[in-house]
């Protein structure tokens, strides 16, 4: 027997679930023991014990080769990480149009924000958002230089903000772009526990880069699940040598991970995106933000009704996930998602990712098909890309193993467990509508299957997990699959989904009837759980 | 039952110690405690402007300079034995930004406690001599009042009589905002319930904000919703606490959200460590004991969801999923 552990915890503590996983040495490799997600607040250790009870009584001889007796679960070490609630920024700038990229980065860097602006609140407004006990930091950035309409007010505005932060020595204070340049205003800042930053200007359109980075790494703390997601998601595009995009719905925020491998030497790299306001549901949802569950909901409820729901939901978002609740926490989770994307218009110009892994308490209750049905509902591209989900949701904890040869080594001895295949989306664009687009036939280990493609609907074709097939499309006209062109011929992989054609509109369209809407998504979910083509 | 099992429910703290409260305060309000002094049932601890402005003054050439979130207090009026006062915001180009107004409301501590901190401008911290119940959130301000209990279901406005004046009202699983208005103009200081819907949270909100803005306000008025949004009754085991609380003075503060009331000889047993909640699903709102938990099962909808085993009163046991009960503790 060695003093080297044999199995370890991997464990998440989300603000709604708690996701453990046992992860074991089996042979020469690590290997996934087994998993069990729980609601927040249960015990922690009680959950850990309930899983390697299970995982003992399932496979007694793997528990003695584990080292893992009856009720030793508790003792094993941890890799834990936990997503914190979104701390408050205020963002100030002289002119509303210098607000708008500042509030978009700072909105998707993991801060919840309350922006004002010289021209549209006054100083006494401004001075009460900066000393409101809830704000923990405040971005104030100008061009670079700043523009006319800028200059007349930064000095009054720097007085402002340097005379809050003096009276409030925690508050985190960025100043960006020409903001710079009003440090001495802010006295000795070496001497205040709460740290002045001097960072990039935000640049219009495109709210990630060096700004963006830099909020994130002064929002989040070290051990954070949303962190560790986008070094998770790195090495997980490094080791299957994919574009992979990680989107993580949950219940304080929504993540998106962007990852590509290292190319000629160079290492992989990975974006992130943390976006508040793209939980499942948000503290206090806004006539938007229901009107937009409502249009994914197939539930038929009036506003006032879905907005209670969507309460309940923030209060206990692990509980009333049967029937109607199922359906609400997808409508949700939809809803949400769409916020991340346009939280991150910038990533739509980059060519579509090879997989896209679903993560997070959303996806957990969900049958498979359905939240890769969601994920092609909201995140479309023209296309062909594979879809996975983290069941067991220890991408997060693999990303905190500091070491990036050791995260890379454990997430290639993992890769077949963590990631439970959902199939492959093929989503065709430009087609004609009412008329027969074309055909596909699918050349597969046990034969061949032809399917002749509607536009506006799904085809489905039964490629179980673990296979693999070349799909060669014909259609009759031109569409846009990647490029443009008629005839193609793509590999594709199954999954819990199989080979999924979605030949609806890019960007989907919903009838504005809720009637009819409800409806149509009832259609395309029963297409992907049943196997109708829709 | 297996401990390790009942360990799997959420568990939700019945009663909550300490209590630090906050009472926010706005550029230009006037704090009137320091930190470490004691406070009664009562005391003003601030005086709150009503309409506060930002005015600019030039400092004397020989006055020394003020620090930001210090006092400010104007030259004397004709007929009055001080002059206005107001708070340095912050100083530009050598005029001071003044927030100062004419009208001043006294805040109120609706509990005796200590004062913890006192930071001009964001707010008091007061830690309170007794517990709390904590709720989900409170609407209105803080306040205080004899606890009553009302009606176990839906109270409704005809309901309610001059005789509630000056109690906190426990009003089961459900009010309105045409009863909430009411209630407050009849003198009631307070209500506490399960579940506040959305739309009559909204209404109540608009009302009190039109309350809050005219000349002549009436007292403080709150409500602590300790459940959520849709219609349940209230917990045994808190029903618990408040019938034992009744009669007794208690207050209701917004940031936590909480039910405080000091009374150190109330013995409050813990619930029984089986005693489970389902606080969503068709069972909504009933207890009983949990027995066991069975792993994972199929519920309505297509989810695998774990769920364990409860006996209600009635002695018919449910498979109800984990997620949906909660505990005591």
């Amino acid at each position: 027997m060695t003093s080297e552990p044999r199995a370890f915890i991997a464990l998440d503590t989300g603000a709604a679930t708690v996701a453990a996983a046992m992860i074991g040495r089996v042979g020469s490799r690590w290997r996934l023991i087994g998993s069990i997600t729980m609601p927040a607040g249960a015990d922690v250790e009680a959950i850990i014990a309930v899983l390697g009870a299970r995982a003992a009584d399932a496979d007694p001889a793997l528990a003695v080769a584990l080292d893992l007796r009856h009720g030793g679960a508790v003792d094993l070490p941890r890799l834990e990480v936990a997503s914190h609630p979104p701390r408050k920024l205020a963002v100030v700038a002289a002119s509303q149009r210098a607000l708008e990229p500042l509030v978009a980065t700072a909105s998707r860097s993991g801060w919840l924000t309350a922006a004002a602006s010289t021209d549209g609140t006054d100083p006494l407004a401004m001075s009460t958002l900066l000393l409101d006990s809830g704000v923990h930091g405040v971005l104030v950035g100008a061009g670079d230089p700043p523009a006319a309409d800028e200059r007349r007010a930064l000095g009054e505005l720097a007085a402002l903000i340097a005379a809050a932060a003096g009276r409030r020595p925690e508050l985190v204070v960025v100043l960006a772009g020409g903001m710079s340049d009003h440090l001495p205003a802010f006295g000795d800042v070496g001497r205040r526990p709460g740290e002045v930053v001097l960072g990039p200007s935000a640049r219009r359109g495109i709210p990630g880069g060096p700004l963006a980075d830099l909020l994130l790494e002064l929002a989040l703390p070290p051990a954070d699940a949303h962190r560790s997601l986008g070094w998770g998601a790195m090495a997980l595009a490094d080791v299957l040598d994919r574009r992979v995009d990680v989107v993580e719905i949950g219940h304080d925020a929504g993540t998106r991970a962007a990852a590509s491998p290292g190319v000629g030497g160079a290492s992989a790299t990975a974006e992130l995106a943390v976006v508040p306001t793209a939980a499942l549901a948000p503290a206090d949802p806004d006539d938007a933000v229901v009107d937009r569950v409502g249009l994914w909901s197939t539930w038929g409820a009036d506003r006032h009704r879905l907005r209670d729901r969507l309460r309940e939901l923030r209060i206990a978002p692990w509980a009333d996930a049967t029937g109607d609740g199922a359906t609400l926490r997808l409508a949700a989770a939809r809803a949400a998602l769409s916020r991340l994307a346009e939280c991150t218009p910038d990533w739509d110009d980059r060519p579509p990712a090879d997989l896209t892994v679903a993560t997070g308490g959303a996806w957990a209750v969900a049958a498979a098909p359905t939240v890769a049905l969601a994920l092609v509902d909201v995140l479309r591209r023209p296309g062909a890309g594979q879809f996975a989900i983290d069941h067991a949701r220890i991408l997060a904890p693999l990303g905190s193993i500091p070491d990036a040869d050791e995260r890379r080594a454990m997430v290639a001895d993992l890769v077949d467990d963590l990631l439970a295949p959902l199939g492959t989306v093929v989503t065709p664009a430009g087609m004609r509508t009412g008329r027969n687009a074309g055909s596909v036939v699918v050349h597969g280990v046990t034969g061949e299957v032809r399917l002749d493609l509607t536009p506006g609907g799904l085809a489905l074709v039964d490629l179980p997990p673990g296979s693999s097939a070349v799909a060669e499309f014909t259609f009759r006209d031109t569409v846009k699959l990647g490029a443009r062109g008629r005839h193609f011929a793509i590999e594709v992989t199954g999954g819990l989904g199989g080979l999924v054609v979605d030949m609806r509109d890019v960007p989907l369209r919903l009838p504005d009837r809720a009637d009819l809407r409800g409806e149509m998504l009832e259609s395309w979910q029963a297409t992907l759980l049943n196997g109708r083509d829709a | 039952m297996s401990t390790a099992d009942v360990r799997l429910v959420p568990a939700r703290r019945l009663i909550s110690a300490p209590v630090d409260a906050l009472f926010a305060l706005a550029p230009g309000d006037r704090a009137l405690v320091a930190a470490g002094d004691s406070v009664v049932v009562g005391a003003p601890i601030a005086e709150m402007i009503r309409d506060p402005r930002l005015d600019e003054f030039d400092l004397p050439t020989d006055a020394e300079a003020p620090l930001p979130g210090s006092r400010w207090t104007g030259n004397n009026r004709r007929g009055t034995d001080g002059g206005p006062t107001g708070e340095y915001i912050f100083d530009w180009h050598g005029r001071w930004r003044v927030a100062t107004g004419d009208i001043t409301d006294a805040l109120e501590t609706p509990f005796a406690g200590i004062v913890r901190e006192v930071r001009p401008g964001t707010g008091i911290t007061i830690r309170a001599a007794g517990r709390g119940i904590r709720g989900i959130v409170a609407l209105g301000g803080p306040t205080r009042g004899r606890l009553q209990l009302g009606a176990d279901g839906e109270l409704r406005s005809g309901g309610l009589d001059v005789g509630s004046a000056g109690t906190i009202l426990v009003v089961g699983s459900r009010v309105d905002a045409e009863t909430l208005t009411r209630a407050r103009a009849m003198g009631v200081c307070g209500v506490v319930v399960a579940g506040l819907a959305s739309k009559e949270r909204r209404d109540f909100i608009g009302s009190e904000a039109r309350q809050r803005a005219a000349l002549h306000r009436l007292p403080p008025f709150a409500v602590l919703v300790l459940d959520g949004a849709t219609r349940r009754p209230l917990a045994g085991a808190v029903r618990a606490v408040l019938a034992a609380l009744a009669g007794f003075e208690v207050a209701i503060v917004t940031d936590p959200p909480m039910l405080v009331f000091d009374r150190p000889n109330l013995v409050i047993p813990p619930p029984p460590v089986d005693l489970v909640r389902i606080r969503a699903g068709a069972m909504s709102g009933r207890e009983g004991q949990f027995i066991t938990a069975i792993g994972p099962r199929r519920f309505p909808g297509g989810a695998h969801l774990e769920a364990g085993i409860v006996r209600l009163p009635d002695g018919t046991d449910a498979a109800i999923p984990l997620g949906d009960l909660e505990r005591f503790v």
